[in-house]
């Protein structure tokens, strides 16, 4: 069974650095780890091919060249291959331009499953897996927290969903896309003391636009569809409070807010 | 004149009718049509609000079967040439959204929680890196203007009543779905309060009565905190106790019952959207940082709010029946 997995890196959010002046995140020099959703994805992954020895998992991503270590190191934990998807010109694009060039890199090669995150901590648009989806005219679930090892076969998985308010199970046709939360609880190994300095370079492919073949305005910033405006700080601390008494207005004034929020 | 099309999700309906608002805030005084579109028979909410119902007559088309519903959305943008597609930020909704916009090969802006209006730009505004900053987005142009936006953030107030449209649309014949449902299952109700959507939490000032606040929290679906004069006085235990040597919880409401903020108190709340807090001295520190300040004796307050949410309750039960 051949499985990609969508990884994306993410800049340590705790420490992230965003440059106000031209809206645009500060990815270069920043340290970038894997996206928890994501870790999660290829956790399963591995743990299917520590089942089956004969599954072949290859992780995707579309990033800087300076993720190459931390692929590196998804490698020495029996990942067979890494595909980075990298160039200048990708750089600011939005997730229908992102989606679009995995898209075009995907619809090129063979898979009986794609795993995905649900959502990333830094965009957190979900966007991507679907759109992918859409591009490949396969089915795509969001917020698995499960997914059934025995059922996990060429043709179809049975996967667990968290739907809010309650756990729905579905049977999904493969290839389909299928995104994981961090809430599955699938953990990335450690790298085995062996594998520590194994030499994987050669097994991590580079594909820029020379493969792919964007013209320069159709992608990144100036292809993409939406454009950050502005940015400003979301104002905690102190709030326009409203001081109201225990009397039957305070007491609809407290009613009110609780109804036009849904929790009563 | 713009047309708006609101997409009605099953599983929350009322929140959708709320979607209303975005539209009204997205064409303030411009001239404007709002459709909604549901694949069941249409609800109850959204009568007399819209100004067009279209129900999509095909049984066999369920919510989670996004291609399908998909393939619906774009002939009906085919025939209706919408300016907006809103669609709630759920579950099925944050699928739905992408794939739409992918489709119709328009831009998408996710959660969004507030519109400005920018020297005539539109701008959507969203909470990028889990929720440090917000982000104004803008669309390129291209047309209908797509969101998904977040649950619970706008609220609609009834206009005068619409004499709403029914549309029977009949889609061509679905694709056979990809998805099956097997099962749907409860969830657990867990004990611990960093799981609570809502946190009703007790400090000193609630010392004699603390058993009382279960009667909100129980009302409101949510679970009791406490802060550490409580669980020091051996009135409730340390798994309930919020702050810094306690739990740290990220509820989306907190109500604070007596409870004076103190900083290792409030070091235990993070990404808390509103906070409501009754309290004796309305000068106590964690007045400033709350939405609404009740001041006032809690126990008094539990009583009137609980009373107040059963008989809402009643007259909504009534009203169905
Ligand atoms: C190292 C360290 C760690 C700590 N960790 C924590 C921690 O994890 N969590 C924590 O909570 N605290 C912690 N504390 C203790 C903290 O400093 C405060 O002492 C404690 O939070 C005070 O609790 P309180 O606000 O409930 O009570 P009080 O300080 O007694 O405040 C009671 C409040 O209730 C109001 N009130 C009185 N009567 C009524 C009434 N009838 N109706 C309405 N309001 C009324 C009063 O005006 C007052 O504002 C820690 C302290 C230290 C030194
Ligand atoms: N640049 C990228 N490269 C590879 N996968 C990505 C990329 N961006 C997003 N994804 C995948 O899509 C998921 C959702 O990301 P997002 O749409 O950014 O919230 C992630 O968890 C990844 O699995």
């Amino acid at each position: 069974m051949r499985i990609i997995c969508l990884i994306k890196f993410i800049p340590d959010v705790e420490n992230f650095i965003y440059d106000y002046e031209k809206n645009v995140l500060v990815r270069e020099n920043v340290r970038m780890v894997l996206n928890p959703d994501d870790a999660s994805a290829v956790a399963y992954a591995l743990k299917i091919k520590d089942k089956n020895p004969e599954t072949y998992i290859e992780v995707v991503t579309m990033a800087p060249q300076g993720v190459m270590l931390q692929l590196e190191d998804l490698l020495r934990l029996n990942v067979d291959k890494a595909t980075l998807i990298s160039d200048k010109l990708y750089i600011g694009s939005d997730s229908y331009i992102t989606s679009m060039i995995l898209g075009k890199y995907l619809s090129g090669i063979n898979f009986d499953c794609i795993l995905t995150g649900t959502h990333a901590l830094d965009g957190d648009t979900s966007h991507v897996p679907a759109q992918i989806a859409e591009i490949l005219h396969i089915a795509q679930m969001s917020n698995i927290v499960k997914i059934e090892e025995q059922s996990f076969g060429c043709d179809s998985a049975v996967i667990e969903v968290d739907a809010e308010k309650v756990f729905v199970k579905y049977k999904v046709v493969l290839p389909a896309i299928l995104s994981l939360q961090k809430e599955s609880k699938y953990k990335l190994p450690f790298i085995k003391y062996k594998d520590i300095d194994l030499y994987v370079r050669n097994r991590i492919e580079i594909i820029d636009n020379e493969v792919l073949g964007y013209e320069q305005h159709e992608v990144g910033i100036r292809g993409s569809l939406t454009q950050v405006f502005s940015t400003f700080a979301k104002k905690m601390d102190k709030k326009d409070k409203l001081v109201v008494k225990n009397d039957e207005e305070g007491i609809n004034t407290v009613f009110s807010f609780l109804k036009s929020k849904g929790y009563v | 004149m713009k047309k708006s099309l609101i997409y009605l999700e099953p599983n929350n309906y009322q929140n959708s009718v709320d979607l209303l608002e975005v539209a009204r805030q997205m064409y303030a005084d411009d001239a404007y049509e709002t459709y909604a579109v549901s694949f069941a028979s249409c609800c109850r909410e959204a009568e007399g609000l819209f100004d067009y119902l279209i129900e999509v007559l095909d049984q066999q088309i369920q919510n989670f079967d996004i291609i399908n519903t998909t393939n619906v959305l774009e002939e009906l943008q085919q025939v209706y040439q919408f300016d907006s597609i809103l669609i709630p930020a759920t579950h099925i909704g944050r699928m739905l959204a992408p794939r739409m916009a992918m489709r119709l090969h328009v831009g998408l802006v996710a959660d969004v929680t507030a519109i400005k209006h920018t020297n005539g730009v539109l701008e959507m505004v969203r909470p990028a890196f889990s929720g440090k900053i917000m982000a104004g987005i803008v669309n390129r142009g291209r047309i209908p203007v797509m969101m998904s936006i977040r649950q619970n953030v706008f609220t609609y107030q009834l206009g005068e009543s619409k004499n709403s449209l029914r549309i029977e649309y009949h889609p061509k014949p679905a694709e056979k779905s990809k998805i099956e449902l097997l099962s749907i299952s409860e969830k657990e109700k867990t004990n611990d309060i960093r799981d609570s959507e809502v946190l009703v939490s007790g400090g000193g000032g609630t010392m004699r009565y603390f058993r009382r606040l279960k009667l909100l929290a129980d009302e409101m679906n949510s679970q009791v905190s406490a802060s550490r004069r409580i669980v020091d006085s051996g009135i409730a235990s340390r798994s309930i106790q919020v702050g810094q040597s306690g739990k740290t919880v990220a509820p989306r409401l907190y109500i604070a019952l007596g409870i004076y903020g103190s900083l290792q108190h409030i070091e235990g709340l993070k990404n808390v959207e509103s906070i409501i807090s009754v309290n004796t001295n309305k000068h106590a520190p964690i007045c400033s940082l709350s939405d609404i300040v009740v001041e006032g004796d809690a126990e008094e307050f539990i009583e009137k709010l609980v009373d107040k949410i059963k008989r809402e309750k009643r007259i909504c039960h009534e009203n169905d029946g």
